[in-house]
């Protein structure tokens, strides 16, 4: 039980990543896979800042003059975060309009029928 | 079938992961670099907030080519939607008084948040792309509460460009003023702790605040026009 | 002396200025391009003498590495970074009066960016960079490929979207687990810390940046969507994704394979790996009807046979990878431009409509032997040079198996000649001409 309260964070982001996965390689409605694509990069932005977490520190802003140096977490992940989130919502934007046009050509989400392509 | 391949591929993934992280323990102070940007960043670059400095000083790269790929979104959403037929409109009713009259009093608020929280990135939690999701979510509550507004698409565009090249423009003048390098911090870094410090950190906010406004607004014009 | 970050960034900022050029005039838009890759054209080539001296190491910010970012321009990368200018600049001038339909602004501003983005995987020396360049790269990919708005193109377009996030998504993963072990992102400080990449705290995070890049880079089973891609998009844009895009992603495997892992062990799987998607690649093409798909497959084809040189881990070996990477692009960007051009008079991309047309377009005919010639291996071309280099340096190693595998590889090339000289055949002899028929 100790183990699970430590590692809790862990936990959690692999699970996501883990439940993204499945949605995206098992499920074949368009909508859905790409749910599973935004579940997905959530997961792995969780795990990115689960890694610079230190025990007890609080967020990295001198807002009080004599704040300590000692007790602040890890800047860097923060900053990778705030650039894999912007990319996520770029690829899920695109991913919707696409998913707008192949509707309009195909009449249907459902991707086991939309194979036109062949060898 | 497909479900009892994917969950073995699945296995295999996990049982990797939880070897590999064994060598990360959570919560333990691992970092070497991340010990240097919390000691010496007020110094060598001005701001308050360390999360700032890193984003868009130490790595500014990064964050030119984040600004890149929204950029770049906008412009492939156009295109991708740009040749849609519409299939006969919908009949849409309107708004109440109330909802339109809520939603025109709130629009100036909000903004007025976004462009604080834009303005004050070296100083609090916040910055350019929060700052601008905030006010593209202004935008957004004019589109779905008072029907038949638009934003203007050429006033949008030329934010957009333009808070672009402020930012290349800026690297561009450190790469010849200052320390000769693309990016460098060569504007005065004033006092610390107020809002006229960190020398070219302010300035690279302001433009990503309005660049990533504008185009996030473009992106829901684009979306709403064509559904 | 000329700062490489120009390369970057100038491209950048004219695609930054485009939609604003675009309100004054229309017309000078599709000129912008052009300019941008002349310009990074005669900057590389300037920067070679001295980067063939000494290593440059840029700085941006001012910051040492680890503290900031930095750019490594070696030889490897000023080459490519020369290659993409080149490339970009040809195909550029095409597309003044290729691309008719659709919205033209857009195409130049998603070009301007894909080019952009692979010259920043090449000269980059920070793996979070690395990540979001290589991002660049694929999202304006995605965008490309689905510019003519028909069925094919958005359908793959969207295979393509969904297997290169979830790519992208295990890189960063594999990137953040690296993070967490050795506290740093710059690829030199990680290289000077990994002892043994045999523990599996060091293996996991190889294997899930190789399969991220691998989905771009084309690798075995990773690369499903690129005969539905390639075929769909327009043929300029083919042209890049073939010529430039697989190139680049390889380039980054090759990278950290090399670089930050120095894992000679896994190189042996490699081997096998690439003369799998070879043959495959090879056998898989025999049988296309449709002239652009059998182009993507012998793209597979020949990233197989550029796998299997690089991972012979000898000095012959990695510049004889290097060398078929510039054959390969220069002869498969002639390919997809003659064949769009082809395309574009007939009407149709089935090879059986091309029959006869040798007579009609002698000029273009002639263009595609030349890059049939150099892509199969027959001599004067340097396909010859390249695949010579790569057979001689897989036989001096001496080894029995190596000698097995080139015979696989001669049998590959038989089968890619096999198919090719079948549509030159039908290109200068058959029949009558469909064109006339047609009117």
């Amino acid at each position: 039980m100790d183990f699970l309260s430590n590692n809790i964070y862990y936990i959690g982001a692999f699970g996501l990543i883990f439940i993204g996965l499945f949605i995206i390689l098992v499920k074949h409605n368009l909508i859905k896979v790409i749910i599973g694509i935004s579940i997905l990069d959530t997961g792995v932005n969780l795990f990115l800042i689960a890694v610079g977490y230190i025990n007890k520190g609080t967020a990295p802003i001198f807002s009080k003059p004599g704040l300590d140096a000692k007790n602040m977490v890890d800047p860097v992940p923060q900053a990778l975060v705030l650039t894999a989130i912007v990319i996520g919502v770029a690829i899920l934007a695109l991913a919707l309009s696409l998913a707008i046009r192949l509707y309009q050509h195909y009449g249907t989400l459902d991707l086991r029928k939309i194979k036109e392509q062949r060898w | 079938m497909r479900k009892i391949i994917s969950i073995i591929l699945l296995a295999i993934i996990f049982i990797g992961i939880i070897l590999t992280l064994c060598k990360i323990p959570f919560g333990i102070h691992k970092t070497k670099v991340g010990q240097y940007y919390i000691d010496k960043g007020r110094e060598e670059t001005g701001a308050v907030n360390i999360v700032t400095s890193v984003v868009v000083n130490y790595r500014g790269f990064d964050t030119l080519g984040e600004v890149t790929i929204l950029f770049l979104v906008a412009i492939g959403l156009g295109a991708v939607l740009s040749n849609f037929k519409e299939k006969g409109k919908r009949k849409i009713e309107p708004a109440s008084l109330i909802l339109q009259t809520g939603c025109r009093f709130l629009f100036p608020l909000i903004l007025l948040f976004g462009a604080y929280i834009f303005i004050h990135g070296h100083l609090t939690p916040g910055g350019g792309f929060q700052g601008g999701a905030i006010i593209a979510s202004a935008f957004l509550l004019i589109y779905l509460g008072c029907h038949g507004k638009k934003i203007n698409e050429v006033a949008s565009k030329t934010t957009e460009s333009i808070g672009g090249l402020v930012f290349i423009v800026i690297g561009l003048i450190g790469l010849t003023v200052g320390g000769h390098y693309f990016l460098s911090n060569f504007m005065p870094k004033g006092q610390i702790n107020t809002l006229f410090s960190a020398g070219i950190i302010p300035i690279i906010y302001i433009a990503i605040g309005f660049k990533v406004g504008s185009e996030l607004a473009g992106v829901i014009d684009n979306l709403m026009e064509k559904s | 002396m000329v700062n490489p970050v120009l390369l970057i960034v100038v491209p950048l900022a004219l695609a930054f200025a485009l939609p604003l050029v675009g309100l004054i005039s229309k017309k000078i838009i599709k000129y912008i391009p052009v300019l941008a890759f002349l310009f990074n054209f005669i900057i590389s080539l300037l920067l070679i003498p001295k980067v063939l001296h000494q290593t440059i190491i840029v700085k941006i910010g001012g910051f040492l590495p680890p503290i900031g970012i930095n750019l490594f321009v070696g030889p490897v990368g000023i080459l490519f970074s020369t290659l993409i200018a080149l490339a970009g600049l040809l195909v550029s001038i095409y597309a003044l009066t290729y691309i008719k339909g659709g919205s033209k602004e857009k195409y130049h501003i998603l070009y301007l960016l894909l080019l952009t983005g692979a010259t920043g995987v090449v000269l980059t020396g920070d793996m979070f960079n690395l990540f979001v360049f290589f991002e660049i790269l694929c999202i304006s990919s995605y965008a490309l490929v689905s510019f003519l708005g028909n069925k094919a193109g958005i359908e793959s377009s969207i295979k393509y979207l969904i297997q290169g996030s979830v790519g992208s998504s295990l890189l960063l993963l594999g990137i953040g687990l690296l993070y967490g072990q050795f506290g740093t992102l710059n690829m030199a400080d990680i290289a000077n810390q990994i002892h043994s990449s045999n523990s599996p705290s060091i293996f996991v995070p190889m294997v899930l940046m190789i399969t991220g890049l691998g989905v771009e880079a084309a690798i075995f089973p990773l690369n499903a969507w690129l005969p539905d891609a390639h075929s769909s998009a327009p043929s300029s844009i083919s042209a890049i994704l073939s010529g430039i895009a697989i190139e680049v992603g390889l380039y980054a495997v090759i990278r950290i394979i090399f670089t930050i892992f120095n894992a000679s062990s896994f190189l042996m799987f490699f081997i096998f790996l690439g003369v799998l998607t070879l043959l495959i690649g090879e056998m898989s093409a025999f049988s296309q009807k449709n002239i652009k798909r059998m182009l993507a497959y012998s793209s597979i084809g020949q990233i197989g046979l550029i796998m299997f040189a690089v991972s012979l881990n000898t000095q012959y070996g990695v510049s004889a990878g290097l060398f078929q990477m510039v054959s390969h692009t220069l002869g498969k960007g002639l390919l997809f431009l003659t064949v769009g051009f082809m395309i574009y008079k007939t009407g149709s991309m089935e090879i059986s409509s091309f029959e006869g047309i040798g007579k009609k377009m002698p000029l273009t005919s002639l263009l595609f032997t030349i890059g049939v010639f150099s892509i199969v291996g027959l001599p004067p071309f340097i396909g010859f040079a390249s695949k010579f280099m790569i057979i001689r340096a897989a036989l001096v190693t001496g080894e029995l198996l190596f000698t097995i595998l080139i015979g696989l590889i001669l049998l590959g090339t038989v089968i890619e000649g096999a198919y090719f000289f079948n549509v030159i055949q039908s290109i200068y002899f058959k029949g009558d001409n469909e064109i006339g028929n047609k009117k």
